[in-house]
């Protein structure tokens, strides 16, 4: 078993190597990317734009420029932004941590929360007009770009509806910290909690309620109902207990992708100034630091909650193991 | 798990189908839709009677008997800002609107249709055959290739595919890039469908992969191999076929998952090229609109939303008659 | 100075434009000015920071020996005395300048300004590699000493007199920009034992009203009353009404006008969206304020490759555009306006000039399409691929696929290209990139022909294979170089002839066709209904300080 981890450490840190390297390469095979010019500024003079290249070391070999800054991003920790010029970006990085931490978090609840609902009610009102209504709302839900249900939600509850009883509470696009205003918080992040919520409800819901359905047909549950246990019961305690278990791997999945970025499309639509909003200015800027750091932080969580999803499977399936 | 699927399966499996209400509707709606855009020019040359892909900023054209701007100074004390002409409602010029350019919405949505679902169907096939090889190389020989494979697939899923797109744009305008027989340039829509077609391999990939391990060690893999079958004759004659329906189910998934991806990136300027369209280009079009004129950006959504809605349907159906048991499952 | 024209042409037209708001209340001192921004502006040095964005900020904070007059319109271009007490007159031929350092002006660390920090200040333009410092300090001399080798740089052409408290600067050659570039923000005076190196995100103690609270890229900016302060001036620096200036970075600007339109904040840094104007416009009338810019949009073509090296191809475009299309797009006929020309109202040389239209004369009216046809038939350029690249932002794209539709009336084979704005300004100028014709704009340091003329289409900025090359168009022409040579010494003797010279220059190089000149703009600002006593200057825009919330 040790094995087993310490192999899924190394593949790891060779998936994190190769697409650090992948990142360097392609930035500076961009041409315009080349971060020397706009830190010299417009109509700067040819002796300048050189000065400027040797200072920050973009005239060195491109290997010695990738072992720099993985050192400054790893190790010294001070690597700073090519376009904020100064911005150390390690810390920008963690104090977005917490902003999309909130986002996702609210989501997830709320996602937990509704997909359990919906799977639940669907299974046990199987192929009756309640688990087709409910099924057909959740593929609507999968079906909607989430970009745009967040710009539709901004134009009804910042634009045309506003001034109305029903959004008037809505606070000015943007992100609340908790500690200086709960309610605030509360507020400024309702909508995109539901926003990006909407997905995962309809993903999980169809999930769950498939897996109910075929746990229902286990030779355990029929023994159960053998045993003269109410169906609530035995759908609830029982049936429900074996279906979550990969409906927490799913959300082990998502939930890393999310927490590390990607979550970057509601973030944008709403404002927040998240791991995924930092992500997206990067790119914007093509500010290679930034980028990197991003890039590194995103994959990290992506990497680590697929090992941990393989690992636990190889608990429970042995020829995954064996393999 | 049978074998190779018997004789009967497909057959079986196309009753199944036909019998399932859902899904024909859902097919019906889709097969309109591609009828719809292939009508295209039609609409633009009788019934929206303008050129598309043509900016339109100082025509102007009759309404209830009188000429009206396309693109008009807006009404205030002020006169700041333009505003497109509004949704007319009426079968002919400017039904839906005008976009800031001072195109017809409603023709542009139409041909926007035809390259959306161009891209994302190119780019399913492109992502599916690209996990099949590397789901079947990875899970047949396992090992090293398994682990080198596994990995890059690893690698790709976390990668910014957003920096790959807007690198590669650039890249094009200046050269078309050469990958042995194919060349890209930057006006093809051979960009977003290589992107879009890449994105989704490991999530393709991966399940294939534990099917093959699966099938590996089944128990008529093992005889073929003790009575000493080459390796390429196994693939093809045993794994392929019960791989094929895990493909076929998936398509109709990817292909809507593509259709998001398309809209997402174009939300970056990446994708379809200006002056043509794609539903992802008018949403983004929209955006700059989207206080005026929200059918811009609405009215594409709505038709990304239906298309998805019915891929996602028959693909349910076409999932409950191939392979009830599978466990399919969209993401983003 | 030289701009007594311009201001006299150009004086009527913002003050129409201001009445509407000159009869509000006296200003009131106190309070905190909230203004907000998409995102920051790179470095905080105010020695190689080149925004707009930060200029405004630093304009509070430092000072140089001279400044740009803080008032509004185009008084805002008068160069007055600052940490200086006199605006020097050249001598020796326009090679000398003698400044009188201003006694017993501390910077907002407690420090005296010395004679010491007026030299080293102007050392560590160098040693910072200054975005100018090879194209405006260089004529001083040992400047180009300074730009080989920074870290050895002594600039011997600075000498101080402790006995007169003064500092004599020698230039290489007469400039009659050198005032101008000594009242850049660029040129502010800072302590001396600031490192040598730029300094990011920490702040440099200034001399100016407001000195800096906090500072963080990501968040904002919060500015206080500099504690150091007494006023000595208030044309160059005055004491200011709020008592805080809060920047908040990182809202869209969607979102801004929504914020300023519920009073949360004062003020919104970026351009309006289009699609907000109508809604401003009718709901907030009072609290928009457009004023004109010094600036060109432009679609330089490349001078050098197919097909726009052939003159009449040029010409046929030039001919073709429908400058109001372009106009439309920006929001409209009250935000731009249509020119032909290279130089912007407002720059001294300015006569109103039109080649490329149905009657050519000053003004633009309508596309030639005859005429257009004509040249692109004699060009012999028909079914050419040209590619037009632009920036993804709105407008830019919009504007890059109408000028595509034109390009393919005229019988080219064009495409248009949005490309990521930052990686876009410096892929059309390299070379190697073989951009044939883009869409970008130039907006002025300071009112200056040269700034225009000189700067985008002398041979000087003209850097092949180098992503810093401004002259978009590749024009080097040795003879049009010596008259603006001619004209740039004469403005230091004859102002009025060397405007007439300037003006002959615009004209003849507008006829070369290097690029479809499309629109000056103007900007709109949108502010909240407490904000009173709006002052935009020509040189900085808004000046925050004179701005009253009380």
């Amino acid at each position: 078993m040790i094995l087993t981890i310490l192999q899924r450490l190394g593949h790891m840190l060779f998936v994190l190597f190769g697409i650090s390297v992948l990142v360097f390469l392609i930035f500076f095979a961009t041409p315009g990317a080349n971060p020397a010019a706009r830190i010299a500024g417009r109509g700067a003079s040819p002796a300048t734009l050189a000065a400027v290249t040797h200072q920050y070391g973009l005239d060195r070999p491109l290997p010695v420029q990738y072992g720099l800054m993985m050192k400054q991003l790893f190790i010294t920790q001070d690597l700073t932004s090519f376009v904020n010029l100064g911005e150390p970006v390690v810390p920008e990085l963690i104090e977005a941590a917490p902003v999309t931490l909130s986002l996702v978090f609210g989501a997830a609840v709320i996602w937990v929360v509704f997909a359990i609902l919906v799977g639940v009610l669907a299974a046990a009102f199987r192929n009756s007009w309640i688990d087709r209504i409910l099924m057909v709302i959740s593929l609507i839900g999968i079906s909607m770009p989430v970009f745009w249900v967040g710009a539709v939600a901004n134009l009804v509850t910042q634009g045309a509806y506003h001034d109305t009883w029903l959004f008037s509470w809505v606070p000015a696009l943007g992100y609340v910290p908790f500690h200086v205003s709960p309610f605030g918080w509360f507020k400024a992040l309702i909508i995109p909690w539901v926003t990006l919520a909407i997905l995962y409800i309809g993903l999980y819901g169809r999930v769950l309620r498939g897996n109910l359905i075929e746990a229902m047909q286990e030779d355990y549950i029929r023994t159960a109902r053998a045993k003269g246990l109410g169906p609530v019961r035995i759908l609830l305690v029982h049936a429900l207990r074996t279906s979550l278990i990969s409906f927490v791997t799913l959300f082990g999945l998502d939930f890393g992708v999310l927490v590390g970025g990607g979550a970057l499309l509601t973030e944008v639509v709403f404002g927040l100034q998240g791991v995924g909003e930092l992500t997206f200015q990067a790119l914007e800027n093509l500010d290679l630091p930034m980028i990197m750091a991003t890039v590194m932080y995103a994959s990290f969580f992506v990497v680590v909650s697929n090992a941990v999803v393989d690992i636990l499977y190889a608990f429970v399936d042995p020829r995954v193991r064996q393999s | 798990m049978s074998a190779n699927p018997s004789p009967g399966f497909w057959s079986v499996a196309l009753r199944k189908l036909r019998r399932d209400r859902a899904a024909m509707t859902a097919l019906l709606v889709l097969a309109l839709i591609i009828l719809l855009t292939a009508l295209a020019p039609v609409y633009a040359a009788d019934i929206a009677r303008n050129d598309p892909f043509q900016s339109n900023l100082s025509g102007s054209i009759m309404l209830h008997g009188k000429s009206v701007e396309i693109l008009a100074p807006a009404d205030n004390p002020l006169h700041l800002g333009i505003e497109p002409i509004g949704p007319t409602w009426q079968l002919g010029p400017y039904m839906f609107g005008a976009d800031d350019q001072g195109r017809d919405v409603a023709a542009r949505l139409l041909y926007g249709g035809r390259n959306t679902l161009l891209i994302s169907a190119a780019a399913a096939v492109i992502c599916l055959v690209l996990a099949a090889i590397t789901g079947i190389i990875a899970g047949y020989f396992g090992g090293w290739t398994d682990r080198i494979i596994s990995g890059l697939l690893d690698a790709l899923w976390a990668f910014p595919i957003f920096l790959l797109a807007i690198s590669l744009s650039v890249v094009l305008i200046a050269h078309g890039l050469t990958i042995g027989p194919i060349t890209l340039n930057a006006d093809s829509l051979a960009l977003p469908i290589m992107i879009i077609g890449i994105i989704y391999v490991p999530y393709v990939a991966r399940p294939i992969r534990g099917q093959v391990i699966s099938l590996r060690e089944s128990e008529f893999i093992l005889a073929a191999r003790s009575i000493g079958a080459p390796a390429w004759r196994i693939l093809a004659l045993d794994i392929l076929p019960n791989i094929i329906t895990t493909l076929i189910v998936f398509a109709p998934l990817v292909i809507a998952l593509n259709m998001l991806t398309e809209a997402a990136l174009s939300f970056l300027s990446i994708g379809v090229q200006p002056p043509h369209a794609s539903w992802g280009t008018i949403i983004q079009d929209g955006e700059s609109l989207i206080y005026t004129r929200p059918l811009v950006a609405i009215a594409p959504g709505i038709a990304v939303v239906i298309t998805v809605l019915a891929l996602n349907i028959f693909g349910d159906g076409l999932r409950d008659a191939l392979d009830p048991r599978a466990k399919l499952r969209v993401d983003q | 100075m030289k701009r007594i024209l311009a201001r006299a042409l150009f004086a009527f037209a913002s003050a129409s434009l201001l009445a509407g708001q000159a009869a509000a209340a006296p200003p009131q001192s106190g309070g905190t000015l909230r203004l907000v921004v998409s995102s920051a502006a790179g470095t905080f040095d105010p020695q190689v920071n080149y925004t707009v964005e930060y200029a405004e900020m630093f304009q509070m904070m430092y000072d140089g020996l001279v400044a740009f007059r803080k008032a509004g319109g185009t008084d805002g271009f008068d160069i007055v005395p600052d940490l200086s007490t006199n605006v020097p007159t050249p001598t020796d031929g326009g090679l000398t300048y003698v400044f009188h350092l201003r006694p017993g002006i501390k910077f907002s660390n407690g420090q005296t300004v010395t004679l010491n920090d007026v030299v080293s200040s102007f050392r560590r333009l160098f040693k910072v590699n200054s975005p100018n410092a090879g194209t405006w300090y260089n004529v001083i001399v040992g400047g180009d000493a300074c730009l080989n080798k920074p870290d050895t740089c002594t600039l011997p052409g600075i000498v101080t007199d402790p006995a007169t408290n003064s500092i004599i600067f020698h230039l290489v050659h007469p400039d009659s920009e050198f005032l101008d570039q000594m009242a850049f923000p660029f040129a502010v005076i800072l302590p001396a034992d600031t490192p040598n190196h730029d300094m990011g995100t920490t702040y440099i103690p200034g001399t100016g009203a407001y000195t800096v609270k906090t500072y963080d890229p990501n968040k904002g900016l919060s500015l206080i009353r500099n504690p150091y302060f007494k006023l000595w001036s208030a044309d160059a620096q005055p004491t200011g009404y709020p008592d805080r200036v809060e920047y908040r970075f990182g809202i869209t600007p969607e979102s801004q006008v929504t914020a300023v339109e519920n009073g949360q904040y004062d003020w919104m840094f970026d351009t309006i969206p289009t699609d907000r104007l109508n809604e401003i416009a009718l709901k907030y009338t009072k609290q928009v304020h457009l004023n004109p810019l010094e600036a060109v949009w432009y679609a330089p073509f490349n001078i050098n490759i197919p097909p726009f090296n052939n003159l009449d191809a040029r010409l046929a475009v030039e001919y073709a555009v429908n400058l109001q299309d372009s106009v439309k797009l920006y929001g409209g006929n009250a935000l731009a306006t249509p020119t032909c020309q290279i130089l912007p109202p407002g720059i001294p040389g300015y006569v109103l000039y039109c080649p490329f239209t149905k009657n050519p004369g000053a003004k633009w009216s309508a596309p030639d399409w005859p005429k257009a046809m004509a040249y692109m038939k004699a060009s012999g350029m028909a079914g050419q691929h040209v590619t037009i690249v632009t920036q993804s932002p709105s407008p830019y794209a919009q504007i890059g696929v109408d000028l595509q539709s034109t390009l393919n009336k005229l019988g080219f084979k064009a495409d248009v290209k949005p490309i990521s704005p930052n990686i876009q300004f410096t892929y059309i100028q390299n070379t190697n990139n073989n951009v044939q014709m883009s869409v970008t704009t130039w907006y002025q340091d300071y009112p200056a022909p040269s700034d225009f003329l000189n700067v985008l289409y002398g041979c000087a900025s003209f850097n092949k294979g180098s992503d810093n090359s401004i002259n978009i168009s590749g024009f080097c022409d040795k003879a049009v170089d010596a008259q603006m040579q001619a004209a740039m010494l004469t403005t230091l003797t004859d102002p009025a002839k060397a405007d007439a010279m300037w003006t002959t220059i615009d004209h003849q190089m507008t006829d070369r066709a290097l690029a479809v000149n499309l629109f000056n703009p103007r900007k709109a600002d949108f502010v909240s209904a407490r904000l009173h006593h709006f002052v935009f200057s020509g040189e900085y825009q808004f000046l925050p300080q004179l701005a009253s919330v009380r």
